[in-house]
């Protein structure tokens, strides 16, 4: 369903009015962001525009100024432990621990994810991921790519119904990125799970992400689908519309597209 | 709903237990320097003594005050080399983001920081008995609220110094070690606070671990255990506790809002 859809979604995570200033700088700018179930969204903008911001407070892991985040109807901060059992997230620049495998691993958070019994999903997120010779490597064995497939198996073993992925492709050749792909197409299509995804990979996103929510200093500028996000800036793709929020920063045309239809 | 999930607090110990195997390096705090200890102050104990014609007993005073001392030692390090752990290996995140509360981190950490502190103060005590003939179960049931006691403090030590790893970052890691090390000459483990310049008798006799040590040492020279140390020594615990807590809720709350989750990642 695209964005323009006019078949509302349940909301996963709705995001209101969400504001941070770290001494000086204003980092996030009244924000709005909601997700709806089995919806694939993806945040953009330039290095500075305040997405890692955003994805922290949405995440509970910093704390906003102003401004309200709801996950699956439980409010942050006060309900952060059971609106995080409906949330997997997964990063392609954290490391895995040392001194533990990757079966350890897994295991280790799909029992602080709720799991009573946790040892199926992982394997059967591993065999999903074809990475099974894996499961007894230490988590510093493995190549960055091998780290952000066992990071999305983390994120996915208790079936969230929102799933946060910051930068999860950077690592990976196009042959796993696509398996990647493919999976969380299917994992929100089939499960109704709702993704939020960074990326600097447009094109990875054009195929990926239904709507994609655009920031430039620290506000959402652009909100719709990529060829309508593209339209609007006057550009042909994705790429064009980041490459020219990077270089025109703080001139945006700042109103939604089409977001009072989604 | 639970207030505590006993699968992630066991998750979490298990966690630390995997470190533990699997870094030799860290067996160093839990067996090496409370084994290096208890040689020294067994060998100080059995030299003034041999001047004064008194070797049991020094060496008893002086291996009784470093094997409970290694008691706090332990349990404070034990939970915040375990949080350390998190930030060295960029895990902190990952855990943040999971339904696990701060109490059950805490729980899971000091749970398997138990097993440290048994490992560590059975090899002291066997090497005491060996070298020094010194047994310290002979304190008998008094051992039960000292050590009590010790472990609460440590802890709460623990959470005061985690409370300052998340407000300044790594940069203050030494306070792991050095917070703890300050309680050494404060408390009297080894010579009674009337031995201490006059300026810091105040600060030592305010600290719980002064008055657990000052029992243990009636206790060593033969007389009943002092309930009224014991008492003292508890509620200032009490005290420390609080504001261990407080300082933890408070520093947690500046991390969140600072965003210093940023130093991590």
């Amino acid at each position: 369903m695209s964005a323009s859809s006019p078949e509302p979604r349940a909301a996963i995570l709705t995001a209101t009015a969400l504001v941070k200033q770290y001494k000086r700088v204003r980092a996030v700018d009244g924000i709005d962001l909601s997700v709806g179930a089995g919806e694939r969204v993806a945040l953009l903008g330039p290095n500075g525009a305040g997405k890692t911001t955003t994805l922290m407070m949405l995440l509970g892991v910093i704390t906003p100024d102003e401004g309200t985040v709801e996950i699956v109807g439980h409010r942050l901060p006060k309900e952060r432990s059971v609106a995080m059992e409906q949330v997997g997230f997964a990063a392609g620049y954290l490391p895995l621990p040392e001194r533990v495998r990757v079966f350890e691993f897994l295991e280790l958070f799909g029992r602080l994810y709720g799991l009573r019994k946790p040892e199926a999903a992982v394997t059967a997120g591993l065999e999903r991921f074809n990475i099974t010779p894996l499961a007894r490597a230490m988590g510093n064995e493995l190549s960055s790519g091998q780290r952000t497939l066992v990071g999305i198996i983390k994120a996915t073993l208790h079936q969230p119904r929102l799933l946060v992925l910051d930068e999860p492709t950077a690592s990976l050749d196009p042959d796993v990125a696509m398996r990647v792909r493919t999976g969380l197409e299917r994992l929100c299509a089939d499960e109704g799970t709702a993704l939020l995804v960074t990326s600097h990979n447009m094109l990875e996103v054009e195929r990926l992400c239904e709507r994609v929510v655009f920031m430039s200093a620290g506000k959402v500028v652009a909100d719709g689908t990529a060829d309508e996000v593209a339209t609007r800036f006057g550009r042909d793709d994705l790429e064009g519309v980041f490459l020219h929020l990077a270089e025109s920063s703080g001139a945006f045309p700042t109103a939604d597209v089409d977001r009072e239809a989604s | 709903m639970k207030v505590v999930n006993g699968d992630r607090v066991l998750a979490i110990s298990r966690r630390q237990a995997y470190v533990l195997v699997r870094a030799p390096q860290r067996w160093f705090d839990v067996v090496v320097w409370p084994v290096v200890d208890a040689i020294l102050f067994g060998a100080i104990g059995v030299y003034f003594g041999e001047q004064t014609g008194t070797v049991a007993a020094s060496a008893a005073f002086l291996l009784a005050g470093i094997i409970l001392f290694h008691v706090v030692f332990q349990a404070e390090v034990s939970v915040a080399t375990g949080f350390l752990e998190e930030t060295w290996s960029r895990n902190l995140l990952n855990l943040m983001v999971t339904p696990m509360t701060e109490l059950e981190y805490g729980a899971g950490v000091a749970l398997f920081g138990l097993v440290k502190l048994a490992i560590g103060v059975t090899a002291v005590s066997i090497v005491a008995l060996i070298a020094f003939a010194f047994q310290i179960t002979s304190l008998g049931l008094a051992l039960i609220p000292l050590v009590g006691i010790l472990i609460f403090v440590g802890w709460s030590v623990a959470l005061i110094v985690i409370g300052l790893l998340l407000r300044y970052g790594q940069g203050a890691e030494i306070l792991t070690w050095g917070f703890i090390a300050l309680l050494l000459p404060l408390s009297g483990i080894f010579y009674p606070v009337d031995a201490l310049p006059a300026a810091l008798q105040p600060i030592a006799e305010a600290l719980p671990t002064t008055h657990v040590f000052a029992a243990a040492q009636e206790v060593v020279a033969g007389n009943p255990l002092p309930w009224d140390e014991v008492g003292i020594a508890a509620a200032s615990a009490l005290v420390l506790a609080a504001f261990a807590v407080w300082f933890l809720t408070h520093m947690l709350a500046v991390f969140r809002s600072r965003g210093y989750i940023s130093r991590h990642v």
